[in-house]
């Protein structure tokens, strides 16, 4: 097979980003209730993992997309919902603004994935 | 030359991207597996060159897998790379000290993907 050039990988990719869209859109929703329900003081452990979880899945896939800042906002939203034993309701607004930023980076996503010198892959050898 | 790899992870959608990447940048031939469990069939099944392993995974996890593949004479020695979003230097350590071949971080970029690999498996 002959190596396809960035504009055919780009075309690809925004493929994909129409399929996946409303699976992402729906991790920020969750992350939205989440928010509210901290905000309420109503967060259970279980809705809190499902937070954190949802906030990892979206740090792991959209700088994949081109989205470098959006993995930057969902990792910081990962980091406060893994705090034990409970995440701090001080954090709410805060997350409502990485929400919003998120949705924000949803709606705007157009164009090329990253370009490679944004690309955080790091390579640990075993041995 | 296309190799053969296989990409374990349950997210649908770094499943696709990675697979899109490696079979139409690299040429390579591409099998995916969403839970740990059907990527251990699979691995028999398939006998890949290489395994991209995901590390949270519901049900089997990644290291989970990782052991069971080195358990069966028939995937032991099939080189595996974790591919994860976990950055912090205490997941790091763990995921080396389980003795996989090498550990991919998510985000990855599509366009660079294969050449990483390649460049661990000595592949170039």
């Amino acid at each position: 097979m002959e190596p396809i050039a960035q504009p055919d990988l780009d075309a690809a990719l925004d493929r994909m980003w129409a399929k996946f869209l409303p699976e992402l859109e729906k991790r920020v929703a969750f992350l939205e209730r989440a928010n509210a329900a901290l905000a309420a003081g109503t967060l259970n452990v279980d809705l809190r993992a499902k937070a954190n979880a949802a906030a990892h899945k979206l740090a792991g896939v959209l700088g994949t997309f081109g989205l470098t800042r959006g993995t930057v906002l969902a990792r910081e939203a990962e980091i406060i919902y893994s705090g034990e034993p409970d995440t701090d309701p001080a954090n709410a607004t805060r997350l409502q603004q990485i929400a919003a930023g998120l949705r924000t980076l949803l709606a705007s996503r157009k164009g090329r994935a990253c370009p490679e010198s944004e690309v955080p892959i790091r390579i640990a050898l075993s041995s | 030359m296309a190799h053969r790899i296989l990409i374990i992870d349950d997210e649908e959608d770094i499943r696709e991207v990675a697979a899109l990447s490696l079979e139409t940048v690299a040429g390579w031939d591409v099998v995916m597996a969403s839970s740990g469990a059907q990527g251990l069939a699979r691995a028999i099944e398939y006998q890949p060159e290489a395994i991209l392993l995901d590390v949270m995974m519901p049900g089997m996890d990644g290291p989970t897998t990782f052991r069971e593949l080195r358990k069966n004479p028939v995937t032991a020695l099939i080189p595996v790379l974790l591919l994860t979003a976990k950055v912090q230097a205490s997941d790091q350590r763990r995921f080396a000290d389980l003795g996989v071949d090498a550990v991919l971080f998510k985000p990855f970029d599509p366009m660079t993907l294969s050449t990483q690999i390649a460049g661990v498996l000595g592949w170039n």
